[in-house]
């Protein structure tokens, strides 16, 4: 289970930190006798032998990827942590008419296939200029988690006891006052969930900038680490450290919260 | 006398603001408050773009002569039946659904029942095996070329190491070969994350069961058959439905992989050419309706089986 895991995670590790001779000898070097930063250097800062289309360095790929990420991902992250425990307080405890229709329709979200989205939502940007835009992957990637990150928080918060709530409206809270001092903290661990999930899911979204962006002004680090590997040929020590910045803040956020990340996936068994 | 709108104006603006805050205060109130703004972003996102995308699937538009676009009815599917690239992409994603299925099940399996046994650095050991799935699909796509690469990759060195082959070998040239090496990577993301899935499963099943099934003499592989699959039942058929849409719909892995080589040429990565490398709106929105129609289908049972467990 180990092997199975690490054996690809450790070539692009060793990969990234390998002198080219010792990478490229047959067999290559499994451990690295001299370990090197020279790939991220050169990756990072003096932008060696990258030949990107129009002039576009190494360098600036991946530094405004990786710009563009945070700011994606962060926002995104920041945005579902303010509505999914109101979308969750709001189904799990609320009364309200149309209810079950809201509900579906939004979980119905999940049903509509996304090459069909993906197209018409070319169009649409283009006519909302909102292409190449951070505030379209934004407002998408938040679209997006709406639907999971609802019906997880609502699963979560009906577990919390309704006593809570009555005790702090008879002192006098009111109801929004209620979700975030009341039910939010009994219901933390599945917060951090959905902000895991959150952060991952834009950080990893690939499919739908490579569509919708074409500047470095808002290609994610997904597009610009696909371009990477597209025209750094066969510099494959250099194109390793380009990939293992880009999974850096990922795995860091399984490391840190794996065990929330277990409870919730579980407790919703969503993605 | 020139300020006396103005006054008004704030006047006005804090009785509003009173009259909002009574409203959130209601329970249909803040519901309505929260939800018609969210279901329009959804509305813009999601149903939106699909309505649209029906509407080009219907027409003859591409985008690199956006002037030339009229309508032509069901032509765009029609053309598409009789399309033998189509087949062959479909037959390519049904093998690729199928075989994920046929490996993740278990794997995953065998993984969840190790992890959830009491030992020493279990948690290490869960955080180490969820790592695959947090990995971007499209870097994780690189990691494998690089794996199976003909000149230095892993994969050669280590057999060249214990001896197993003499010269490398060029892993993604054989067509077949290169589909089933796109399996194992897509296989190798996504079994952690039935992983969790199961262990979680797993983890509500009482000791108390297994520990009664031991004084009755049931081994272990009796508790397994009896208990535990009866059990995990449930979300066993939401694991599989889940690989179905995800394995179905690759496109991240298999961009970085291979791109657009026709060895692992899947319905998405079909799709991906004819609408955007071809410019082809029209037949791709088609196509993409068609591919749609299977994803619906699984979709629409995931949502039967979760809203199962939802009390509204």
């Amino acid at each position: 289970m180990l092997l199975w895991t690490l054996t690809p995670i450790y070539w692009v590790v060793l990969s990234a930190f390998s002198t080219p001779v010792e990478l490229y000898s047959t067999p290559p070097h499994w451990l690295p006798r001299h370990p090197t930063l020279e790939n991220f250097k050169s990756v990072l800062i003096t932008g060696k032998g990258f030949r990107g289309s129009k002039g576009v360095t190494a360098t600036e790929l991946i530094r405004k990827g990786l710009r563009n990420s945070v700011i994606v991902a962060g926002s995104t992250t920041f945005l579902m942590l303010l509505i999914a425990p109101l979308l969750g307080y709001i189904f799990a405890r609320l009364k309200f008419k149309g209810k079950k229709f809201f509900f579906f329709y939004m979980i119905g979200m999940i049903a509509v296939p996304s090459w069909p989205v993906l197209i018409g939502l070319f169009a649409e940007f283009s006519k909302l200029h909102l292409l190449d835009t951070l505030w379209g992957l934004i407002i998408l990637s938040v679209a997006y988690r709406m639907p999971f990150d609802m019906w997880f928080m609502q699963g979560y918060i009906s577990t919390v006891p309704r006593e809570l709530d009555d005790a702090a409206r008879i002192d006098g809270c009111t109801r929004l006052g209620l979700i975030y001092k009341v039910v939010l903290p009994a219901s933390l661990p599945g917060l951090i969930a959905v902000m895991i999930i959150s952060f991952l899911f834009s950080w990893n979204m690939f499919m739908a900038p490579l569509v919708l962006t074409y500047t470095l002004k808002s290609k994610p680090i997904t597009v610009a680490i696909s371009e990477f590997v597209g025209q750094y040929y066969a510099e494959w020590n250099l194109m390793s450290a380009g990939s293992l910045i880009a999974i850096i803040p990922p795995i860091l956020m399984v490391i840190i919260f794996q065990k929330y990340i277990i409870k919730g996936l579980t407790a919703g068994s969503i993605k | 006398m020139g300020q006396k709108p103005h006054l008004l104006f704030i006047y006005e603006g804090g009785k509003d603001v009173r009259k909002l805050k009574k409203l959130i205060d209601t329970e249909a109130g803040l519901a309505y408050l929260i939800l018609i703004p969210t279901s329009v972003i959804i509305f813009l996102m999601a149903y939106l773009p699909a309505l649209q995308s029906f509407k080009f699937s219907l027409m003859h538009y591409n985008v690199r002569v956006p002037w030339k676009i009229y309508f032509v009815g069901v032509k765009n599917y029609i053309k598409i039946l009789q399309d033998p690239n189509f087949y062959n992409a479909l037959w390519r994603s049904l093998y690729f659904t199928v075989v994920s299925v046929v490996i993740i099940i278990p794997l995953a399996m065998i993984f969840a029942l190790t992890l959830n046994q009491e030992f020493k650095f279990r948690g290490i050991l869960r955080a180490i095996v969820i790592l695959p799935w947090a990995i971007p699909p499209v870097v994780n796509g690189f990691i494998w070329k690089w794996m199976l690469n003909g000149d230095y990759g892993f994969l050669n060195g280590i057999l060249y190491q214990i001896g197993v082959i003499s010269t490398y070998h060029p892993w993604l040239k054989n067509p077949f070969a290169a589909l089933n090496w796109a399996i194992l990577t897509f296989v190798w993301r996504f079994t952690p994350f039935v992983t969790i899935l199961l262990l979680g499963a797993l983890q509500s099943i009482p000791q108390m069961i297994y520990d009664a099934a031991k004084v009755d003499g049931a081994g272990a592989w009796s508790r397994f058959r009896y208990i535990t699959l009866p059990m995990i039942k449930g979300i066993l058929s939401i694991a599989i439905i889940l690989i179905s849409i995800y394995s179905f719909t690759v496109f991240d892995e298999i961009y970085t992989l291979t791109g657009l080589d026709p060895a692992t040429k899947t319905l998405m990565m079909y799709d991906y050419e004819l609408a955007f490398e071809k410019g082809k709106f029209g037949l791709g929105s088609a196509l993409a309706y068609m591919l749609g129609i299977f994803l619906f289908v699984m979709a629409a049972l995931y949502i039967r089986r979760i809203s199962r467990e939802v009390e509204l």
